[in-house]
């Protein structure tokens, strides 16, 4: 097989197609309310379930280049939005599919070919260039008009200030919004517990007067520190508990304490000196010269322990004048360190992980010590408590710190994960942690992108767009770009909206635009693209599809406002009244009554989805989509590390024939 | 997808559970499980295929890691169960049962994944409100005052581990010794966070079960015989001790990574020694009677300590210096140089020395009141020893478990039988509403509540392996069970009591075979009669706990669509 493998292969439009339509029906599986898990073993053995589309696509450990590349693709956007891996693929699949259906029926006859199939190759490309094109251009302004009215804007000020508001909030829409990503990435029975567990997580890790990014981006960086993984029991256990855990026990039984306040001392090193660094020489009875060098002014190595032992010593004397009763430390300390502080009453925390040291030393304020001989009143910690807490299998310690002044509004807090196993535990963790990246880039501002940045100085002559002024409750402010912070229902909405938006556009060109052909059938091509995901999202039923899209066109003919019709039915306003005054409200939900029935089948129980998330997906779909279009050829080069990968498929047929 | 499969060196299944080759694997395992399950179950032989040590387990805790399957559909029910098992110490077998036949009932209804999940999901949700609710007709209340029930409870999470072999009496003895043992452990007067002491076992192989005892205090092996003529002339109250947790034997490990160059002419061991034996003056001096060290002791140190009347006990081992701290309030000492301060001494009140079989041992009582002790377990070979050592840590764990909550569900399979009776009665009177909320069929539903029903009553079936019959009565849907030798013209004659032991047969009774159609009723609370106690008793936490892994793995196990095995 080795041997007949072509040290050159010609990449042909269909091979690429079937390609990703292979990645296609794996991702499938778990895709949309009817999809489930996908359970794989790791080179180790352990069992992990998943349906995380990164995941699962890493797990297939593809060969073929350019699956590999394509994988390359999803995950270097699902690490940084956490969220469309499933539906990368999927739109991506469906796009191939269009231009290999275009590029079939009129392959570009105007430059002479040596095949039909290179023929076919170009006018894929030219194709999927024309679309890249057409979205960096585009596609911000489509979003905004046709997609964003219909949407609502999640503030962070709402979200954190929850407690003050009577009726439902924003907390609700941020709920929302982590509901549907857990049903896409846990499944339907425990997204809604998981969804209010962030959600309290967040209202208590909140900095006040803070951009809403800071304090996502703290929980990110410190979710490691901030999460403790428990197996053995249901999910529903999961629970947020006070203050900080770390993750090691208790060196030296921990004495119990009534204290209010527990003094704390962090120590990044050794607390006995050591004696000898390597390298280092010590030379034992050699006459008197070298004992005045060494100024130890004795010959035995005794006194040289007993020496470390006394330093020791004067240490804890002085630890104890400042009240510190507990110790933590980023090393194994000696013995005698151990018993020393048994003795003089402190607990000592050993091995401690750097990153929960660091943000120990963040919450409590006090600074790490470096030097044991310079114990100062700045590296003492108060907390409130500390005592050991058993979680699952181990015990751990357990501290809570003493309000500061500028934590008034933090309540430090961990999450405690409680899965049946390992595989559980860790899939919950990364739904947890892509669940903050999503909410972080849902707030991000879009303007700051480079292709926008460039844009913004032809904003002003294109704001003379024909029908800006027909589409009604589009506050001035959403017609310069993209606005942070915007959702949209989920369920397919963001994709017939954009949908109805790119025909329309499509449509609008085609008077003035010279390009006619290519500009109109761009629109069309990506548009006809995007259906596919409400399809896969509606595909254990294909009536419900056509209804939903059915349903779709009306309320894009009324105007009305898909969001209005859920939120009024249960008589809740979740927008400000700055966005959509009270009289719109009253004349959409007396237009819409026919229309209001099947709008709460649909959407009683669908959540919430980020319009930037969608775009930047969007955005990542066609810049991949062009550069596999660019690949014509796969060379087979003959180096160490293919031969690796033989080796291992060798490995994998012996294995399956067993 | 042919092609790109051939290429990737991930094995891939699409809808493993429509898989026969999986079906049959875990068909096959179900029965194994089944077959080990209750006081009758039979038991396994382990053994590898490079002639290893053969192990006789009938315990989920053993018998599941030694199951190794290629096949991660095994693999993740396997964990899942050996994750509930470390946590509660019990009803394994009964989370695994009834996770493997939720399974096979959802497959054979032919839900849809997504609607079977989402019904076995609110039936859990209304088996464990109705478990932890107040009218729960299968939970009785601990009562502390007396030990009866603790010793019922002991008593069925041991006779339930036939490798034990275990007559009656015998049972009923480490039963007995399990209780005594866990209440020594909790501490009479301390107020505030109450910490409990801790157990420490000890096995002699060789002796009769019964020989099997319980003392306050550790026990600590004496290799050395020869200085016991000297213990017995020991005043007996308040002895001094002193704890060593460093090495005494004569290394400087803390110096450093550095080089020594010693030049000739200069004794570093015996300025060592000399240190130590520096140690030992003091020790002696301060009229101390026992010296215990957590490693090894210089010879000379020891020879010079025993010459002054102190009984020395080295290598101690980590896992015998906290009880040991805890009993005579030592503080472990790791400092060399510098004066054994007067608090870090501890305390004994009583040494004596103590011989089982081939061991001896000097029996440390402790100064006051403390909440360690020494469970000494004896059995006439190994195997029954590691297996009756394990099966009391896991009493002990069982136990422990009460002073969270202090109930007990009712064992011998009525639990599952009465719950299975109550959500087929509950799910009926409401299935418009839990249609409506599950967002499913009638139909589908309904099929759900059947197969969830008819898992719990596989698991109670489960107990039987004799080929008698399972049966339910129609009033407090007790679980009965029938022996298949017997043969009466009246059911009621055979039946004696039920699994419970409540519940006696009376003429008017009815039952219906397990796993019958019959129709739904709600299962009646039993009359308060104090003067009938249960005789099984089943842990309450524990046996929630495995409730909730087993439907939460059954679902977990519903839901995977696709299977990818790396198999580098």
């Amino acid at each position: 097989m080795v041997a007949g493998m072509p040290p050159v292969e010609r990449l042909h439009l269909d091979h690429v197609v079937q390609t990703v339509c292979v990645l296609e029906s794996v991702v499938l599986r778990s895709f949309g309310p009817e999809g489930g898990q996908v359970l794989f073993t790791r080179d180790t053995g352990q069992a992990m379930l998943s349906r995380s589309g990164a995941r699962i696509l890493t797990a297939l450990r593809l060969e073929h280049p350019l699956a590999r590349m394509v994988v390359e693709c999803v995950l270097k956007h699902s690490t940084v939005t956490g969220d469309g891996s499933k539906t990368f693929i999927l739109l991506l699949a469906s796009l191939l599919r269009m231009i290999h259906k275009m590029a079939c029926k009129e392959p570009n006859v105007s430059h002479t070919y040596t095949s039909r199939q290179t023929a076919e190759a170009s006018t894929a490309r030219h194709l999927a260039d024309n679309i890249l094109a057409f979205a960096l251009e585009e596609l911000d302004d489509l979003i905004a008009m046709g997609v964003m009215p219909y949407g609502c804007c999640l503030s962070w000020e709402d979200f954190t200030a929850k407690k003050h508001l009577p009726g439902p909030s924003n907390n609700d829409c941020v709920q929302k919004l982590l509901t549907s990503f857990f049903h896409s990435r846990l499944g339907r029975s425990h997204c809604d517990f998981i969804s209010k567990l962030t959600c309290e997580l967040l209202t208590h890790w909140k900095f006040k007067r803070d951009q809403p990014s800071l304090s996502l981006e703290f929980v990110n960086d410190n979710l490691d520190a901030l999460h403790t993984p428990v197996s053995g029991f249901p999910i529903s256990c999961s629970r947020l508990i006070e203050g900080q855990v770390i993750h090691r026990d208790f060196a030296t039984p921990c004495p119990q304490t009534e204290q209010k306040t527990v003094k704390a001392a962090v120590f990044s090193g050794y607390l006995q000196p050591k004696l000898l660094n390597a390298g280092q020489v010590l030379q034992l009875g050699c006459g008197e010269q070298w004992m005045e060098e060494n100024s130890k002014n004795n010959s035995s190595i005794v006194q040289f322990s007993a020496w470390t032992e006394r330093s020791l010593e004067c240490v804890f004397a002085n630890l104890q004048s400042l009240g510190v009763s507990v110790i933590l430390s980023a090393v194994k300390q000696s013995a005698a360190v151990l018993s020393l502080a048994a003795q003089a009453e402190m607990c000592v925390v050993e091995c401690v992980s750097e990153n929960e040291l660091s943000l120990f030393t963040q919450l409590s304020g006090a600074t790490p010590v470096s030097d044991c001989w310079m114990v100062e009143p700045e590296h003492v910690a108060m907390l409130t408590f500390c005592r050991p807490i058993l979680l699952g299998a181990h015990r751990y310690v357990h501290v809570a710190f003493n309000d500061s002044e500028e934590r008034v509004t933090v309540k430090p807090c961990s999450l405690v994960i409680c899965g049946l196993g390992e595989g559980q535990t860790d899939q919950y963790t990364c739904a947890f942690r892509d669940a903050i990246r999503m909410l972080l880039s849902t707030w991000e501002p879009m303007g700051m992108t480079a292709t926008t940045a460039s844009k913004r100085t032809l904003q002003s002559t294109k704001s003379t767009y024909s029908h800006v002024d027909q589409i009604p409750n589009v506050p001035p402010f959403q017609q310069c770009g993209l606005q942070p912070g915007y959702v949209i229902p989920a369920g397919g909405t963001f994709e017939f909206l954009l949908h109805h938006a790119l025909l329309q556009n499509g449509t609008s060109c085609s008077a003035s635009d010279d390009t006619v052909t290519s500009g109109l059938a761009v629109s069309q091509l990506l548009a006809n693209a995007l259906l596919i995901v409400p399809r896969q999202i509606y595909s254990h039923s294909p009536r419900h599809f056509l209804q939903a899209q059915a349903r779709f066109q009306t309320i894009i003919q009324n105007h009305s406002h898909p969001f209005s019709l859920v939120y009024k039915q249960e008589h809740r306003s979740i927008f400000g009244e700055s966005a959509f005054p009270l009289e719109e409200d009253k004349l959409t939900k007396h237009r819409f009554t026919e229309a209001d029935v099947s709008a709460k089948l649909f959407m009683s129980d669908s959540g919430l989805e980020s319009v930037s998330c969608k775009y930047q997906l969007l955005l990542a779909v066609l810049q991949c989509l062009s550069s596999i279009l660019h690949v014509d050829t796969v060379l087979h080069t003959h180096t160490q590390s293919r031969r690796l990968a033989n080796t291992s498929w060798e490995d994998t047929d012996d294995e399956t024939e067993d | 997808m042919s092609r790109l499969s051939k290429k990737s060196p991930s094995l891939c299944t699409d809808l493993p559970l429509d898989n026969a080759d999986i079906c049959k694997k875990l068909d096959l395992l179900r029965q194994l499980l089944r077959s080990c399950f209750g006081p009758t179950g039979r038991l396994k032989q382990v053994h590898n295929n490079i002639g290893g040590h053969v192990v006789t387990t009938s315990t989920s805790s053993v018998l599941l890691p030694a199951i190794s399957s290629s096949q991660p559909f095994i693999n993740l029910i396997k964990t899942s169960i050996l994750n509930h098992v470390s946590r509660f110490s019990d009803c394994g077998l009964f989370a695994a049962i009834l996770c493997l036949s939720l399974i096979e009932q959802a497959k054979q209804s032919g839900l849809r994944g997504n609607v079977a999940i989402r019904v076995n999901k609110h039936l859990l949700g209304l088996c464990t409100s109705y478990l932890q609710g107040e009218d729960c007709g299968c939970k009785v209340k601990l009562d502390f005052c007396s030990s009866q029930s603790l010793i019922t409870l002991a008593r069925s999470v041991i006779s339930s581990k036939p490798t034990c072999v275990l007559t009656e009496p015998e049972t009923l003895h480490i039963s007995r010794l399990a209780v005594q043992a866990f209440l020594l452990t909790v501490p009479c007067s301390s107020p505030g966070i109450v910490s409990l002491g801790k157990i420490v076992t000890v096995s002699v192989e060789g002796h009769g079960v019964l020989n099997s005892t319980v003392f306050p205090g550790v026990l600590l092996d004496m290799p050395d015989v020869f200085t016991i003529d000297k213990v017995e002339n020991l005043p007996s109250d308040a002895l001094r001790m002193v704890l060593f947790s460093a090495s005494l034997a004569g290394d400087l490990s803390e110096l450093g990574d550095g080089i020594i160059e010693v030049h000739p002419g200069v004794d570093t061991d015996s300025q060592i020694l000399d240190q130590l034996l520096e140690l030992g003056k003091q020790v002696v001096k301060d009229e101390v009677k026992l010296f215990v060290c957590q490693k090894v002791i210089h010879p000379v140190l020891q020879q010079y300590l025993r010459g002054h009347g102190i009984i020395v006990i080295e290598r101690l081992g980590i896992t015998l210096m906290e009880p040991l701290t805890q009993l005579t309030g030592a503080q472990p000492v790791a400092t060399l140089h510098t004066t054994i301060p007067a608090k870090a001494y501890g305390r004994v009140r009583d040494l004596r020395i103590r011989t089982f079989g081939s061991k001896t041992m000097l029996h440390l009582h402790p100064p006051g009141e403390c909440a360690i002790c020494t469970m000494i377990l004896c059995h006439r070979n190994e195997t029954m020893l590691s297996e009756l050592k394990v099966v009391c840590q896991k009493t002990e764990h069982v136990l422990r478990l009460t002073l969270r909550e202090p109930s007990a569900l009712l064992g011998g399979g009525c639990t599952e039988t009465h719950l299975a009776a109550y959500i087929r009665h509950k799910s009926m009177n409401e299935i418009p509403e839990t249609v409506s909320a599950l967002g499913c069929s009638q139909t589908e539903c309904l099929l759900g509540v059947e197969g969830f029903c008819r898992s719990l009553e596989a698991v109670a079936a489960a107990l039987e392996h004799d080929g008698g019959s399972s049966l339910m009565d129609l009033t407090h849907a007790h679980h009965w069970s029938h022996p298949a030798d017997v043969l009466t013209e009246h059911m009621g004659d055979s039946l004696g009591s039920c699994g419970c032991g409540l519940v006696e047969s009376s003429p008017n009774q009815k039952w219906t075979y397990l796993n019958s159609k019959y129709p739904q009723f709600s299962p009646a609370p039993l009359s308060e009669d104090a003067s009938v106690q249960p005789r099984v008793l089943d842990s309450f936490t524990a046996k929630l706990n495995a409730l909730q892994v087993a439907v939460e793995t059954a679902n977990l196990a519903l839901d995977v669509r696709y299977l990818i095995q790396d198999v580098n």
